[in-house]
């Protein structure tokens, strides 16, 4: 049996894993309210966007779009054998199933696409050792970004977009990416989505009075130009929202786990407790009978 | 009751103004400076590094703009910026250390520096620069 010694060093260090796992968690829950607010700041900006771009679309017409250089943000390259993964995690540990789960997401993604030229953009740390790690696929690791939570800004944005479009605009014919979205405080949801070729439909207004609104708008520069120097920026305001997202996503997960590790650390802390007091009450009945008998011995 | 323009200007990272009603807006466009008084014509035009500038009735205010778009419907003018900064926040001593440090950065070159991010902190500073310089200009002015 364990001495109450081995015991009582048990509960020490139980209860400052506890302490360690609480403060986490704390620290987590006060960072997760400016996080969400990050969130509902960026979103004014992504929707003001989507808006113009519609606008200029529906007065730009089909034939002067198909010649604008815009238009190859919507069409594959032919004959490519590349495709771009771009999977963002976290930089720390701690934070439950989250890295986990999207890292699984994208080995699924590796399986259905293993015979193809496979360029990673790892944002976090944890992802890019992952595919560090990773061997027997051709796979590289084209640029990554880490260190960069919680503090995601849009530089951090701007950076990803940049070197997505070098690889996109060289060899890639298709980018996709995973990430955890943040569903609510208790949940995060793995997206895994097609992030170029653009869709064509998103501009789409299916609004025939919203033709006539922008008819006698002035362009400078010329439709064309604003369009292709518009959508890069929509790309990048989207690329900055998912990144803010993950990273409240981040902050969710780790709250719980944190909540949850706590938790266990203080059933084990009972359970020790309630070990230790037996121990003890067993010495002193052992010391008792030892005594009384020791007694009863010289009495006879 | 006299025109007024309905001015919103969002960043990706703040909405900097909602909706305020101003006299006067001067846009940083590509092609120069463009100033937009009440009943200006609609139109959308990209607005590279500079400042913005309005006048309401609190006063004049000057933003500093990192590159964007503006789109001006009847009196509504909406600017997309992808930066933007209240010139009068910006404090002198910070923005000339980081002039100084983007710049040192970018002669240095090692290995591991990260050039995009050299050069926007550059593009970024020597804006702030630019700005507090202007501000100068105006208060000597006005002594």
């Amino acid at each position: 049996m364990a001495s109450l010694r081995d015991i009582r060093r048990h509960i020490s260090s139980v209860k400052s894993i506890k302490q360690i796992t609480y403060a986490m968690k704390m620290v987590a829950a006060a960072r997760i309210k400016k996080a969400q607010n990050k969130i509902l700041n960026s979103r004014p900006f992504a929707d003001k966007m989507e808006e113009a771009i519609k606008n200029l679309y529906t007065e730009m017409g089909e034939e002067d779009f198909r010649h604008s250089p815009a238009f190859k943000l919507f069409e594959k390259h032919e004959e490519s054998n590349v495709s771009v993964l771009i999977v963002i995690t976290s930089d720390k540990g701690l934070c439950g199933s989250f890295n986990v789960n999207v890292l699984k997401r994208a080995v699924i993604w590796l399986k259905e696409n293993k015979d193809r030229e496979i360029k990673v953009i790892a944002v976090g740390r944890k992802g890019r050792d992952f595919f560090k790690r990773l061997k027997g696929l051709n796979l590289s690791i084209a640029y990554e970004l880490v260190g960069i939570f919680p503090k995601a800004s849009y530089a951090h944005a701007k950076l990803v977009t940049d070197n997505l479009f070098k690889l996109y605009e060289k060899e890639a014919d298709s980018v996709t990416i995973i990430y955890n979205r943040f569903k609510s405080m208790m949940s995060q949801e793995i997206i895994r989505n097609k992030f170029l070729p653009l869709k064509r439909h998103f501009m789409k207004t299916g609004d025939e009075a919203a033709k006539n609104k922008f008819s006698d708008f002035d362009f400078e520069p010329a439709k064309e130009l604003l369009l292709s120097s518009l959508l890069p920026r929509y790309i990048k305001a989207q690329i900055f929202k998912i990144l803010l997202e993950s990273q409240a996503a981040e902050l969710a997960a780790r709250m719980n786990a944190m909540e949850a590790a706590s938790g266990n650390a203080s059933d084990i802390i009972e359970d020790l407790t309630l070990k230790l007091n037996k121990t003890r009450q067993t010495m002193i009945t052992t010391e008792l009978n030892e005594i009384v008998a020791g007694a009863g011995a010289l009495e006879g | 009751m006299k025109e007024k323009i309905i001015l919103s200007i969002v960043t990706p990272e703040k909405v900097y103004l909602s909706e305020g009603k101003v006299d006067f807006v001067a846009l940083p466009a590509s092609e120069g400076e463009m100033g937009i008084l009440p009943g200006h014509i609609s139109f959308v035009v990209q607005l590279k590094d500079g400042f913005l500038r309005y006048s309401s009735e609190e006063g004049e205010e000057m933003f500093a703009i990192l590159g964007g778009f503006a789109q001006v419907d009847k009196n509504k003018v909406i600017v997309l910026a992808e930066g933007a900064e209240l010139t009068k926040e910006i404090d002198e001593e910070t923005a000339r250390q980081e002039y100084q440090k983007a710049k040192d950065a970018l002669l240095a070159k090692g290995a591991d520096i990260d050039l995009d991010a050299a050069n926007a902190a550059l593009r970024r500073s020597s804006l702030r620069i630019k700005a507090l310089e202007i501000k100068g200009k105006q208060r000597r002015r006005k002594k």
